[in-house]
């Protein structure tokens, strides 16, 4: 029983060793006569960030069935996604946009900061055309060919401070204190870097600058150090669970309530009430993004009907709306290139074509709604942020609500300061 | 060691190659074929994967020197790479050090720092050395994290490709020629430290420490060269990723890292040359797999509970680590010798 066991295991792993790299050699499929429009999506299926790379793989795909079964695909033309998990590995995302790029993909996605940042360098070298959803400052200043989806953790930051300034502080006198209390990656540090360049145009001042890591239990000495500077408002840009313990602890302390506290959109989500509990996170701002699920847009009922049918236990998960608003950005772009160059002059998916994509999709962006599920999508020359709006929401009897207009997040040129990416 | 039947040597010259029979060169000759000519036929992804398997099998060789041959376990490998790869970013980068310079002091500051994390072992063994190497694996994880006038810090920093005078290797195929030549020459390295006085010692202090000193062997010496050894590769193979990859993060270098490559060598065959090539191999091909199974399960079975396909990854992993340890502790380099032990008695059965 053991050898016929070793046998088989020993047959089966030599088969895929010997048929793998194969794989490599095999004919490519002549092109499918119904004239495709490849793109490549890599979303952390396995790994660190499964929960929400699962998520978002699934709206991905569920738009992008959307788009080719009602709307026709683009111009006629349906998306042939080539869809791989990353694992958030790096390693493996180098690999991946190798690929890509090997089979003739025409633009592709990522779902997180960390895999951008993989493979930004290897793409910005081919010219091959990404899109990163959640992204940070450093994935595109300069800008070369990686556009951000929505506005950066640094964007969060400008728009928090714009709305506060409008809404919250308006009428009193002096510059507002603000505290900042940032996870130790690009995640804090975009807001950290937006506020250093910022700062002092706005009219805020800049109290105290603090870090947690992500698996931080306990900010009180922390903030007991931040409470002793009197601030107007503590800023938190991390991921819900980092959050929930400094809103807890800030409670447990008597500054909130008192003091506001904004968050930024990596941990606005409906975890961070879970996690902290209702009563202790009862009105803290958040920015986001998006929309929220049931809001009255033209987009939202077929996104909802979707996520209902192909995947009811994604529903009301706001990554969701994000990836499916990231697909119909994909196909937005790819009309537009369509339109201006010909599908011929897209079809070999090589160098020339990423920059038809580019020149011809990308950069004819205006104004495209996304169906409402998001800010406005307008390609402005020097700025690859395709979307600059975010929303303020604030948590209201245990719930995301009370969103505000779209709250522009200005340009900032990080690469002009001496410190940025130091 | 094992000939074919009717093979014999006659002098200790022809006893001591490492190619001894006319198959062997023939197929020696084809492997060099097959290596230089992979680039006209596998696509940059294949070679990627190619370019990362070099990676792998240069970072577990060192390993397998360290565990394998000395018996000293090591959990700190993925940040003895992270050394070797921080210093040539730094160095080539920002510094403007030539990379194969740089190269060399990515090695030799992987294993200095090896060295001083190794100096345990002259107290401790087993499951003691092990801890002290988990320590090697977050402090050089940490500094990177904070030091980040030179590192980046959490934000990480970007590395040119590796150039020699003005000739660049700034493509795949380039850089595939670069890691193999080099995984060859480590690989070769490995073979005959193993045959020599340095690996016979290293195989005393393994199988019995004791033993080996009342022999005359310098315990102290030779569990400290085993760990300078193994971390220098390390430190190569980091520098190579570095190069290869073209940005850098703290986040690449992990504890699950770690223990993979000590699975790696697991599987493939602890104390043997060919074992850390069949063993990174069979992951990195393995992982491959993974990669394409769990999008087509997702899409196929939408209905599978949450958070299953999620885990497709480390149970795959784990079971086939598990399979590998009992029913063949001696990885797929013995299964291996015996194949070859069959063939070359063939119609004998014995």
């Amino acid at each position: 029983m053991k050898k016929l066991l070793l046998t088989g295991i020993i047959v089966c792993l030599t088969l895929l060793v010997l048929l793998s790299p194969l794989a490599g050699c095999a004919p490519k499929p002549k092109a499918e006569p119904t004239k495709v429009l490849k793109v490549g999506m890599m979303t952390p299926t396995t790994g660190a960030a499964a929960e929400k790379g699962r998520v978002m793989g699934h709206a991905n795909l569920d738009a992008i069935q959307y788009i080719n079964s009602e709307l026709g695909g683009v111009a006629g033309h349906p998306i042939e996604v080539l869809w791989l998990d990353s694992a958030y590995d790096a390693a493996k995302v180098v690999t991946i946009v190798k690929r890509f790029m090997d089979e003739g993909c025409l633009l592709f996605t990522t779902a997180s900061s960390k895999e951008m940042s993989a493979a930004m360098e290897i793409a910005n070298e081919a010219g091959f055309p990404g899109i990163a959803c959640f992204s940070s400052p450093v994935l595109y200043r300069p800008p070369k060919h990686i556009y951000g989806q929505t506005p950066d953790y640094g964007d969060d930051a400008l728009a928090f401070a714009n709305f506060y300034l409008k809404n919250i502080w308006k009428g009193k006198s002096g510059k507002p204190k603000f505290a900042l209390h940032l996870l130790n990656n690009p995640t804090g540090y975009g807001a950290r870097d937006a506020f250093k360049a910022k700062a002092d145009e706005l009219g805020i001042e800049i109290v105290s600058i603090d870090e947690h890591t992500a698996t931080t239990t306990s900010e009180i000495e922390s903030l007991t150090r931040i409470k002793a500077k009197n601030p107007d408002v503590l800023f938190i840009s991390s991921t819900p669970a980092p959050t929930a313990v400094i809103i807890k602890n800030a409670y447990e302390l008597g500054m909130y309530p008192g003091v506001t506290i904004g968050c930024a959109h990596a941990s606005f989500t409906k975890a961070l009430i879970d996690i902290a509990g209702a009563k202790i996170v009862e009105g803290v701002y958040g920015t986001f993004p998006t929309v929220l699920w049931g809001e009255n847009v033209p987009g939202m009922a077929k996104m909802t009907e979707y996520c209902k049918k192909l995947h009811p236990e994604d529903y009301g998960n706001m990554d969701y709306i994000t990836s499916w608003a990231q697909s119909l950005i994909v196909a937005e772009i790819l009309k537009l290139a369509v339109k201006n160059a010909g599908y011929d002059a897209l079809a070999k998916g090589n160098p020339t074509s990423w920059k038809i994509v580019e020149t011809q999709g990308f950069h004819k962006l205006k104004k495209y709604d996304v169906e409402g599920l998001q800010g406005p999508v307008t390609y402005t020359p020097g700025d690859n942020r395709l979307t600059k709006y975010n929303r303020i929401y604030q948590i209201v009897n245990g719930q995301i609500a009370n969103p505000s207009e779209w709250v522009e997040a200005p340009l900032v040129e990080y690469e002009k300061y001496p410190w940025f990416g130091k | 060691m094992d000939l074919p039947c009717g093979t014999r040597n006659f002098d200790y010259a022809s006893d001591m190659a490492v190619l001894r029979t006319r198959t062997h060169w023939g197929l020696f000759f084809l492997l060099l074929v097959f290596i230089f000519t992979a680039p006209l036929y596998w696509s940059n992804y294949w070679l990627s994967i190619a370019n990362l398997i070099g990676i792998t099998v240069i970072a577990i060789t060192g390993l397998n020197i360290l565990i394998g041959y000395c018996g000293q376990l090591s959990i700190g490998h993925a940040g003895f790479m992270a050394a070797g790869a921080y210093t040539t970013a730094v160095l080539t980068g920002k510094l403007g050090i030539p990379f194969l310079a740089s190269l060399l002091c990515a090695g030799l500051t992987a294993g200095i720092i090896g060295i001083v994390f190794g100096l345990p072992s002259v107290r401790v063994k087993g499951f003691y050395l092990a801890i002290t190497t988990i320590a090697a694996q977050f402090i050089i994880i940490w500094v990177i994290n904070h030091w980040t006038s030179v590192t980046g810090g959490f934000v990480g920093m970007k590395v040119a490709p590796a150039s020699i005078a003005s000739f660049s290797f700034n493509t795949e195929p380039r850089q595939f020629y670069l890691i193999m030549a080099i995984a060859a020459l480590v690989v070769f390295f490995a073979k005959n430290l193993a045959r020599s006085r340095v690996g016979r010692a290293f195989i005393a202090v393994r199988d019995n420490d004791l033993a080996a000193e009342v022999m005359g062997i310098n315990l102290t010496y030779y569990k400290l060269l085993a760990f300078f050894i193994g971390c220098f590769l390390a430190g190569i193979a980091g520098a190579l990723f570095a190069h290869w990859s073209r940005f850098l993060n703290a986040e690449n270098f992990t504890l699950a890292d770690s223990i993979l490559y000590i699975g790696m060598v697991i599987i493939g065959g602890l104390g043997t040359t060919i074992g850390p090539i069949l063993g990174a191999v069979l992951i990195r091909l393995l992982q491959q797999g993974i990669m394409y199974i769990t999008p087509v399960l997702e899409g196929t079975f939408p209905t599978l509970p949450a958070g299953f396909t999620t885990g497709i990854g480390p149970m795959v992993f784990g079971l086939v680590i598990i399979l590998f340890l009992i029913l063949e502790p001696r990885g797929i380099a013995h299964r291996w010798t015996l194949f070859k032990a069959a063939y070359r008695l063939w119609p004998f059965s014995y």
